[in-house]
C-alpha cells in the first residue's frame, strides 16, 4: 500500500473568517472552552484565522483572513525533534504528526519550537457546563490537564474511515469518508483536503499551481498546508510576518 | 575492584541527580497532580449507536437544513448538507439546552394572574400586545388569533411584510452597515450570487462584510440618511435630498466617491439594504427600481385562522403609554426593538411577560421572565429568509427533550385568549398540502417531489423528517420598496453574541481568538 502525504490547500482568497471551521473543530475534537478570564494565549484552537491587512488607510486598505493550523511538518519536524518524550510523531503511513497526550509531559519545548504557534497547552482540566458532556464526540477522548494538543487532522474521522474501509472489505480508505470537520464545514470550499502523493487529487493539483504557497517556507520544513491567493501583499505577509503588515 | 560504601552513597548520589535530567519526575509531578486530584477530572463521552436524523436551523431565518449525528438520541454534532453548510453558531445548536446561565424557573401561574389582572383594569385606549421578535410562523398565526380574540389586543412585529430580496436580480448592492457577508439571508445563497453582484459596504467600521466587500465607504457614525440623501440629489438631477457637497461634510466621505456610488446604482439592477431602514433608504430604493426587491406570497394557512387573526401593527403605529400587557416572544429573535422604545409605549405599571431562554434580553427589564425552549428542543417552523423570494415551510425537529419547567410561549398567549392552538403545525401543513402547490424536498433520500403527488400523511412524515416544501416559482411582480418598523434593529454576528444565548465553544471566536469582537 502506497503511503499518503494528506494535506490541505486553502484559499485565501475565498475566506471569509466566517470562523465555522475553527468551531466545527472544537466540536468534532472535544476542545473545551476555556474559563472566564482567559485570552487568546491560553485558548485552545487547533485552527484559528487571524484577520491580515495591508498595512495602509482608506481607500487604499485590504484585508484577508488567514486560517492557521498545524502545517503537519514533513522535513526537520520541529516539534518532533524537541520532545524529550517522543509523543509526537510523523506517521510514516498518512505523513500527519501525532500527538500523544499520554506521553506528554507538559514541558511545552514543542509549543516554543513550532514556527507557526500552532500547538497549545491544556492549562485546566476539560470542562464543560453541567450536560453538555452528553453532546461530547464519542470518537474522541478529551485531553487531561498538563499536555499539549494540537490539530491532528480529525484522526477519530480517520479511524472511522479505516474501520468503513475494513467492513467493505478494502484496505484503502474511501477519500470521501475521510474528511477533516473544518473542511466539511468550510462554507465556501475556501479548504480542500486530500493526498498530496495522489496527483489525481484535487489538493495534489491545487498545491503546484501559480499563487500557491507555504508558510515561512523559507524555514525547509516541508509543511503540507498549501496556501493560495492572487494578491501579492499576501504572499508576502505569509513569506515574513510583520507587526505593520498583520495583527490578530 | 573493591565497592566502598563511599561508592555506594556516589553511586546514589549520581543516579539521584541523572534521574532529574530525565524527564521521569517531571512525568511524576503531573501523573501524581492528576492520580490525586478529588474532582471529576476528564469526562468520559457516552458510547452507543450512531443514528443520523435530519432538522432545520432555527437559530435565524435561513433555515439551513441540518444533519444530526446522534449516540442513541442525543446528538453530538451537527452539519449542514452539500451546498448548505452550518454556520458557526449552527455547528454549535446542540449546546445550548445546557447554557450555564439559562433561565430554569418562572412563575408561569403568577404571570397569567398579572395578565389577566391588567387586562380587567385597562383603559378604554389602553391595549393588551403580542411582540412578536420573529413574525412568519405558524406561532405568528397562534399569536395573532389570540390577539384578535381579546378585547384591545394588538400584534406587534418586527419587519413583518418586507419584500423578498432576489440576489440573483441585482447587480449592485449598496448595504448600509448589513452584515451581506456574515451572516444576512441564507449565506448559501448569498454566497451562490456572489460573483453576480457588487458590494458596496457603507458602514463606520471595518466589519467582516466590509473587508470583503468590494468596496468600502467608511463613513461617519450616524449619516447614512445623508448619504442616501445625497445619492437621491445626484440621481434627481438635484430635484430631491441633499447636495452631494452637504453629503459629503456630513458622512466623511469624498464628493467624487458619492458621486461615483451613485453613477453605479444609476446602472440598473441596483438596490439599497440598511440595518436600520428609514425613510431615506426606502425613497432611494422606490426611485432605483431594481428587479431584486421582488414580493413574496405567504405560506398557505387554513382559512379559519386568516378569518380571525388581528391584523399586524406596526409598531411605531401604537400611541405612547397605551399597552397595559405587553407579552414578548424571545424564545426566537431575528430582529429588535431597543428597550427604550418599548418603554415608551408601555402605560405605568404595565405588566410585561418575557419568554426567554436567557436573562441577556428583555428579561432583564420585565416583571416576569418565563423560562422557553431553545433549539433543537421544540417544534417550530422557520420563516422564509428575507432573500428568499419564494414561500417556504420547513420545521426545525426537536432533537432534545425541553427540561420540564418550559413554557410554551403560544399556548400561553393562547389559553389567556381562550383559543384552541391545538396542533397548529399540523394544521398549517394540512393547509398547505391542500394548495398542492410547490414542491417538497426530502433529506433522507435527497428526493424532490411535487407536493400534488404527496398524500397529507406523507407530507407530515416528510416535514417531520427534516424535509422542506417550497412554494412553486412563479413571474416574481415587483415588490414595493416599504420601510420596517423605524426603531426594529437586524441581529448582526455581534448582537447575537451579545443577546445569546450562545455555545460556550464560540468563545473561540473572540475570546481564544481575536477574529471577533464581542460588544
Amino acid at each position: 500500500m502506497k503511503a499518503k502525504q494528506y494535506g490541505m490547500t486553502i484559499d485565501i482568497d475565498r475566506c471569509t473568517g466566517c470562523g465555522a471551521c475553527m468551531v466545527a473543530c472544537a466540536v468534532e475534537n472535544n476542545v473545551p472552552p476555556v474559563p472566564e478570564g482567559a485570552n487568546d494565549r491560553k485558548g485552545i484552537t487547533w485552527i484559528r484565522v487571524f484577520p491580515i491587512n495591508n498595512g495602509a488607510e482608506w481607500p487604499g486598505r485590504q484585508s484577508a483572513f488567514v486560517p492557521v493550523l498545524c502545517q503537519q511538518c514533513g522535513e526537520h519536524t520541529p516539534c518532533v525533534s524537541v520532545c524529550p518524550q517522543q509523543a509526537v510523531q510523523v506517521d510514516p503511513a498518512t505523513g500527519i504528526v501525532g500527538q500523544m497526550p499520554e506521553r506528554c509531559l507538559g514541558c511545552r519545548y514543542c509549543m516554543a519550537a513550532c514556527p507557526y504557534h500552532a500547538r497549545y497547552f491544556n492549562w485546566w482540566d476539560p470542562s464543560w457546563p453541567a450536560g453538555m458532556e452528553k453532546a461530547l464526540n464519542p470518537d474522541v477522548a478529551p485531553r487531561m490537564r498538563g499536555v499539549v494538543e494540537k490539530c491532528n487532522f480529525c484522526h477519530g474521522r480517520w479511524h472511522a474511515a479505516k474501520q468503513r474501509a475494513a467492513a467493505r472489505g478494502q484496505q484503502e480508505i474511501d477519500p470521501a469518508d475521510y474528511v477533516p470537520a473544518c473542511v466539511e464545514a468550510c462554507p465556501t470550499g475556501a479548504i480542500e483536503f486530500g493526498d498530496l502523493n495522489d496527483s489525481q487529487s484535487t489538493v495534489a493539483r491545487t498545491a503546484g499551481e501559480d499563487h500557491s504557497f507555504r508558510l515561512l517556507e523559507k524555514l525547509g520544513t516541508d509543511p503540507k498546508i498549501h496556501y493560495r491567493s492572487k494578491r501579492d501583499w499576501v504572499r508576502r505577509v505569509a513569506a515574513a510576518p510583520g507587526k505593520e503588515e498583520a495583527h490578530g | 575492584m573493591k565497592a566502598t560504601r563511599r561508592d555506594l552513597f556516589k553511586f546514589a548520589a549520581g543516579g539521584a541527580a541523572g534521574l532529574a535530567l530525565t524527564p521521569m519526575p517531571w512525568r511524576l509531578v503531573t501523573d501524581t497532580a492528576l492520580w490525586s486530584e478529588n474532582w471529576p477530572g476528564i469526562p468520559r463521552p457516552a458510547r452507543g449507536e450512531i443514528r443520523t436524523r435530519f432538522t432545520h436551523c432555527a437559530l435565524c431565518p435561513a433555515g439551513c437544513p441540518v444533519k444530526a449525528r446522534c449516540v442513541g438520541d442525543q446528538p453530538v454534532s451537527l452539519r449542514g448538507l452539500a451546498g448548505r453548510p452550518l454556520c458557526a453558531f449552527g455547528l454549535t445548536g446542540h449546546h445550548l439546552p445546557y447554557h450555564a446561565n439559562r433561565v430554569s424557573r418562572g412563575d408561569p401561574e403568577g404571570a397569567a394572574q398579572a395578565v389577566r389582572a391588567a387586562l380587567s383594569r385597562r383603559g378604554a385606549n389602553e391595549s393588551v400586545a403580542v411582540l412578536d421578535l420573529r413574525p412568519g410562523r405558524t406561532a405568528s398565526w397562534t399569536y395573532r388569533r389570540a390577539m384578535g380574540a381579546l378585547p384591545g389586543g394588538l400584534y406587534l412585529a418586527a419587519q413583518s411584510g418586507l419584500p423578498a430580496i432576489d440576489l440573483r436580480a441585482a447587480k449592485t448592492i449598496l448595504s448600509f452597515g448589513v452584515p451581506v457577508l456574515d451572516g444576512w439571508g441564507t449565506p448559501a445563497n448569498v454566497l451562490a450570487a456572489r460573483a453576480q453582484f457588487r458590494l458596496i459596504e457603507a458602514e463606520a467600521v471595518e466589519s467582516h462584510t466590509a473587508m470583503l466587500a468590494d468596496e468600502w465607504l467608511p463613513l461617519r457614525e450616524g449619516s447614512q440618511d445623508a448619504l442616501a440623501s445625497g445619492i437621491r440629489h445626484i440621481l434627481t438631477a438635484g430635484a430631491a435630498g441633499i447636495p452631494s457637497g452637504e453629503a459629503a461634510e456630513r458622512s466623511g466621505l469624498p464628493e467624487a466617491t458619492i458621486v461615483a456610488v451613485a453613477q453605479e446604482l444609476a446602472r440598473g439592477d441596483a438596490v439599497v439594504l440598511a440595518r436600520e431602514e428609514t425613510d431615506a433608504v426606502t425613497e432611494l430604493n422606490r426611485m432605483l427600481g431594481g428587479r431584486a426587491i421582488v414580493r413574496r406570497r405567504e405560506a398557505p394557512a387554513p382559512f379559519h385562522w386568516t378569518r380571525t387573526a388581528a391584523p399586524v401593527t406596526r409598531f411605531d403605529a401604537v400611541p405612547d403609554q397605551s399597552i397595559r400587557a405587553l407579552l414578548i416572544d424571545e424564545s426566537v429573535s431575528d430582529g429588535y426593538f431597543p428597550w427604550d422604545a418599548v418603554e415608551r409605549k408601555l402605560a405605568p405599571e404595565a405588566t410585561v411577560v418575557v419568554f426567554a431562554s436567557s436573562r441577556a434580553g428583555y428579561g432583564a427589564h420585565a416583571g416576569f421572565v418565563l423560562p422557553a425552549a431553545v433549539y433543537p428542543e421544540i417544534a417550530d417552523d422557520i420563516p422564509a429568509a428575507i432573500d428568499s423570494t419564494a414561500a417556504t415551510f420547513r420545521l426545525a425537529v426537536p432533537l432534545v427533550e425541553a427540561p420540564a419547567t418550559v413554557v410554551n410561549p403560544t399556548r400561553f398567549v393562547a389559553e389567556l385568549a381562550g383559543v384552541d392552538a391545538g396542533d397548529a403545525l399540523r394544521e398549517r401543513a394540512n393547509a398547505i398540502e391542500q394548495s398542492g402547490r410547490g414542491t417538497v424536498l426530502s433529506y433522507t433520500d435527497s428526493r424532490s417531489t411535487p407536493l400534488r403527488d404527496i398524500k397529507a400523511d406523507a407530507f407530515w412524515k416528510i416535514l417531520h423528517e427534516g424535509g422542506c416544501w417550497e412554494d412553486e416559482a412563479r413571474d416574481q411582480s415587483p415588490g414595493e420598496p416599504r420601510a420596517s418598523a423605524p426603531a426594529v434593529v437586524a441581529m448582526t454576528w455581534e448582537m447575537r453574541m451579545a443577546r445569546g444565548p450562545l455555545s460556550p465553544l464560540v468563545t473561540k471566536l473572540y475570546q481564544e481568538s481575536n477574529l471577533r469582537v464581542r460588544t
